[in-house]
């Protein structure tokens, strides 16, 4: 392919491989016009059509997976791969839970319900673009897309003078995140010029086919490296965390959970399809290779981050008092956890233990997200409106005054903690598992026994709850019913993944019919 | 039918458990019924427990009962479960042992009944579920679903320092159990399966680990186990859990949880890396040593009766590792005697605690003395039940530790054994010590304290829940043969290949046939 055939090629438009996407945003919009022209008592409706567009979304995706011939457009800007869709199902289950613990939630502090709505189909389609990209440009494109919306979720509560912080904070820092991942792109792609004229490429596949020849070995690995710390802000990975608690901490429990869960793994999302994809292991090379060196480079610095970031999380979520810091702080943990699949998916030789490597960082992230909006659900509920309790003390012994908050929260603990029987016991096997596989042993081992460490402040909860009595008075406060149904979907789906996870994490593995008749 | 019975056995108390959810929901519901509902389900499973003795005959090598579907195919790992004769008996100890937890709870538990009999059913059904488990993974999981139950049940009915003491437990047994998972991924990408009776066929084969791989391996697994079990230096979250739980929760931790560790030694340590068995062999007899007489001299000078008898336990448990490790017939054969016996002579001695403890409220010896004048019965029985613990002939404890002892002292895998054996015999001395003394000062003498005068003897029910353990204890003392019987088989299938290292040495093998006749004469002699 030369510079003319790549000008004279007839723009390869599909509307259909991004059918999902398309239909988040026209949901979006219909959402926001919905509400600037609904009642105020019919608000309730944007959560109902933005769950309707989320179904929409959801069987579109399972039919471009079942049916679709062609696994790339837009000349290769977007593709259809096993992690494009595993990725997109985790996004929209994300979003769909949110919502039911957001509707109630708005009403109860009287916030304009179709613009959160609205902002969180378009946060839903920038995740979803992330995930689709094939390209560095659709990546930073889905990331903007999601992070404007989430910055603005964030300062939600405008009254409230934390939800202003939060939201500062997160636009600062997160912008400069983006500089970083922009600065990185730019780099990566004055690296991939040739020597034959053709000018760099920021198409992820494009990139990998030419590393070996890379011209400018030093701007490729200062590119990957800023790269590295967009991503790794993007997804709270340990340098990169310091944010994480007073965003979370200070932003609307709803979206704290949603943050937690869906930008986190839309972040996962681009940075598995970026490093992995585009700095692959390139057997035949050789470590001396840039290539491989670079593929060195980057394993290394994962390996490295993984483990402080393990351990950073849990050590420090054991000195919290606030229950929402703490989830923070696990939450950064967990990233940790995933991080030691990415770093086996990256390691992998075999195109089949890569992709068993990323199934499985994709089933632990949809785990997290699962008992994490579970928790945080009850969170919210407990902490009612304008989240005034979220102390520890304020758990003290509800644990047999609010039977079933206390026994849905103490499920989501038990498997953030990695219990036997619950989702997060298989999530953890499967990524402890593939990185035993590429033979980490001691990222394995550091692993494990972080989960110990993270016994204490999980099981902390529980005890205040359950352990002790409580002092002072306690209304039970009342559930509504999509809250309800939200808990009950996320305990039900915590226990379904511990115990039959065979479904799903062969659906994770299954490929579009495209990659198989290509092989 | 067969194939399903150990699967009701697991699942019997966890639907029982469903049925109190259920029957908290009717709006007549009694607070005083949810005991008798968590009695019928723990008595059904014992009953339906009771099949396995009669499936399982002299001699017999092989799983039992088996039942194997494929559970998660993607990672591997199945649904395997059976029984042979080393985990039949410890599963009946669970099945009979429930019962009776709940008996001695009746009037003992006053707050939140519901979720405290909910917690035992669990707890039943995790603990047969890792006796029975042929699943690596399928074991694990359940290892440590049978925390968590424990956990509640300490940190809510527990004593003062119930959260310290639950958390502690809790700590401890995670970090172990969640290196022995890396353990058992690790032997999954040897094998490329999970399922032990086929890892155990791949490696009668000859495909064995490297050594520098068994070496981790045997460590993972045996950290998780000597940690549950507990040995000596590992042993400290024990007097705690111990003594803060409340006297259901002791009896089974005692009773089955401990065993657990031993069980694992047994099944996964000896019966997986045989060779680093041996090699780990001086090493684990020698904590095991130290842990005979550490937990019998620090048992003696306890002030507290639950303490005294939970460091006995440690005293106990280590004599099991020494008759494990000594690989001899006697030996293992005694040791998974000794479990069984450790688990009803100190169940009922933590019964005992809790029946003063609940007239008194208090555990402290010194404010106990002359208890046979006002309550003959609980004393009569308490100093039976404390002799089955010292080991005195005729009594159940004397079987177990005397084969234990002659097992190790005929013993090959360490030199000198015959010292190792004497200075491990001296633990049977202090556990007379210690018990006499205490029996001394708390039933014996004149009464000393006024509100110890007018103490209500046992009652028809409290005599009635021990009436199975006195049993026992007289049954196993006086006639091992039908336990001993049933597990040889098993026994002796892991003993074969943690004692012949090369098959074709016939002299070393020699001395041990001359053992296994001793156990013949022994047996008929009782």
């Amino acid at each position: 392919m030369n510079l003319l055939a790549l000008q004279f090629t007839p723009p390869d438009v599909n509307l259909w491989l991004i059918l999902p996407e398309i239909i988040i945003c026209v949901v979006a919009v219909v959402v926001m016009l919905v509400d600037a022209f609904a009642r105020s008592s019919q608000r309730w409706m944007t959560g109902g059509i933005s769950l309707v567009g989320l179904a929409a979304a959801a069987a579109s995706s399972v039919w471009l997976w079942g049916s679709w011939p062609m696994n790339q457009a837009f000349n290769g800007m977007i593709v259809l791969d096993e992690l494009r869709m595993g990725f997109t199902f985790v996004f929209l289950v994300v979003s769909a839970i949110t919502v039911l613990v957001s509707v109630a939630w708005v009403e109860e502090d009287k916030l304009p319900a179709g613009e959160f709505h609205s902002l969180l189909m378009f946060a839903t389609a920038g995740m979803m673009f992330m995930a689709s990209a094939g390209d560095l440009v659709i990546v930073f494109l889905g990331l903007e897309i999601l992070s404007i919306a989430t910055y603005v979720m964030c300062g939600f509560r405008r009254t409230d003078i934390r939800s202003n912080e939060s939201s500062m904070k997160y636009f600062i820092l997160g912008s400069f995140s983006s500089a970083f991942l922009l600065y990185g792109i730019a780099l990566v792609y004055g690296a991939t010029a040739t020597t034959s004229g053709l000018p760099g490429t920021t198409n992820i596949a494009e990139i990998a086919r030419r590393l070996p020849e890379a011209q400018f070995p030093l701007l490729l690995f200062a590119g990957a490296a800023m790269m590295l710390v967009g991503f790794g802000f993007k997804i709270a990975t340990a340098p990169f965390h310091v944010w994480t608690p007073d965003v979370y901490e200070g932003a609307p429990t709803p979206v704290t959970a949603f943050m937690a869960a869906g930008p986190k793994a839309a972040g996962f999302a681009s940075f598995l399809r970026v490093f992995v994809f585009a700095f692959p292991l390139v057997v035949a090379a050789g470590s001396t290779n840039i290539a491989g060196k670079l593929h060195a480079a980057w394993v290394g610095a994962l390996v490295i981050i993984a483990i402080i970031t393990m351990t950073i999380g849990n050590v420090v979520a054991i000195a919290q008092n606030n229950v929402k810091r703490m989830l923070a702080y696990s939450s950064i943990a967990h990233a940790g956890y995933a991080l030691v699949g990415f770093v086996a998916a990256g390691a992998a030789t075999v195109i089949d233990k890569r992709n068993a490597a990323i199934s499985a960082v994709i089933f632990y992230l949809l785990t997290y997200a699962v008992m994490n909006l579970g928790a945080f659900a009850v969170v919210q509920l407990i902490a009612r409106s304008g989240d005034r309790r979220t102390e520890v003390e304020d758990y003290n012994g509800i644990g047999f005054k609010s039977p079933w908050l206390a026994f849905s929260l103490s499920i989501m603990l038990l498997s953030l903690l990695g219990m036997p029987l619950t989702a997060g016991f298989i999530g953890k096997v499967l990524v402890f598992r593939a990185a035993l596989d590429e033979g980490y042993y001691l990222l394995v081992v550091i692993g494990v026994l972080n989960t110990a460490v993270s016994a204490y402040y999980y099981l902390r909860l529980i005890i205040v709850m359950f352990f002790r009595e409580r002092t002072t008075s306690w209304a039970a406060p009342r559930v509504p019913i999509s809250v309800g149904v939200a808990l009950a979907v996320t305990i039900l789906g915590v226990l379904y993944l511990g115990l039959f996870p065979n479904r799903v994490i062969n659906a994770l593995q299954t490929k579009p019919p495209a990659a198989v008749s290509s092989r | 039918m067969q194939q399903y019975l150990l699967t009701a056995i697991i699942l019997i108390p966890v639907i029982g458990a469903l049925v109190l959810v259920a029957y908290n929901f009717l709006p007549s519901r009694k607070e005083s019924n949810f005991k008798w509902i968590a009695l019928v389900f723990s008595v059904i499973d014992f009953a339906a427990s009771l099949p396995l003795i009669s499936g399982i005959g002299p001699g017999t090598k092989d799983f039992q009962f088996v039942q194997d579907v494929l559970w998660i195919g993607t990672i591997g790992a199945r649904y395997h479960v059976g029984v042979d004769g080393i985990s039949l008996w410890l599963v009946i100890l669970t099945t009979l042992l429930m019962p009776i937890a709940i008996l001695s709870s009746w009037t003992a538990i006053q707050k939140r009944q519901l979720s405290y009999y909910i917690f035992l059913l669990l707890l039943a059904g995790a603990m047969v579920g890792v006796f029975v488990s042929l699943d690596l993974l399928l074991f694990y999981l359940f290892f440590e679903a049978s925390l968590v139950p424990m956990f509640f049940l300490i940190g809510i009915w527990g004593g003062e320092r119930r959260i310290y003491a639950a958390i502690k437990f809790f700590i401890y047994t995670a970090v172990g159990s969640l290196l022995m998972l890396v353990g058992i991924i690790a032997l999954y990408y040897i094998y490329n399966t999970f399922d032990y009776v086929t890892i155990l066929r791949l490696m009668a084969e000859g495909n064995v680990p490297v050594d520098q791989t068994a070496f981790w391996l045997f460590l993972a697994f045996a950290f998780a186990f000597c940690i549950k079990v507990p040995l000596w230096p590992l042993h400290t979250w024990l007097p705690d859990a111990h003594t803060e739980a409340p006297t259901a929760g002791s009896v089974i931790l005692a009773g089955v949880l401990l065993k657990m560790g031993t069980y694992g030694l047994l099944r996964f340590n000896l019966g997986l890396f045989p060779d680093m068995s041996r090699k780990f062999a001086p090493v684990m007899i020698t904590l095991a040593i130290i842990g005979i007489i550490y937990g019998a001299l620090v048992a003696m000078v306890q002030p507290d009766v639950k303490r005294l008898v939970a460091y006995s336990s440690v005293s106990h448990m280590g004599f099991v590792v020494l008759g494990l490790f000594s690989f001899t017939e006697l030996g293992m054969q005694g040791a998974l005697y000794q479990m069984l016996n450790h688990g009803v002579s100190t169940g009922a001695l933590f019964l005992f605690v809790g029946f003063i403890y609940e007239r008194r409220h208090t555990r402290a010896i010194n404010e106990f003395g002359g208890l046979a004048h006002s309550m003959p019965w609980f004393s009569t029985l308490f100093v039976i039940a404390t002799l089955s613990s010292i080991g005195l002939p005729f009594l159940n404890g004397f079987v177990g530790e005397f084969l234990i002892l002659i097992g190790s002292w005929t013993s090959e895998a360490i030199g000198r054994a015959e010292i190792a054996t004497m200075i491990a015999a001296t633990g049977v001395i202090w556990a007379a010590v210690y018990m006499l003394w205490m029996i001394q000062r708390v039933v014996f003498g004149p009464i000393t304290k006024p509100e110890n005068a007018s103490l209500r003897d046992l009652n028809a029910r409290e005599i009635g829940l021990l009436i199975p353990l006195l049993v026992l204890m007289l049954f196993m003392g006086v006639y091992p043969r039908p336990f001993l019987d049933r597990s040889k088989g098993a026994v002796e299938e892991i003993r074969a290949r943690v004692a012949a290292p090369t098959a074709g040495t016939f002299a070393s093998t020699k001395p041990e046939k001359d053992g296994s006749n001793v156990a013949g004469k022994h047996d008929k002699s009782y």
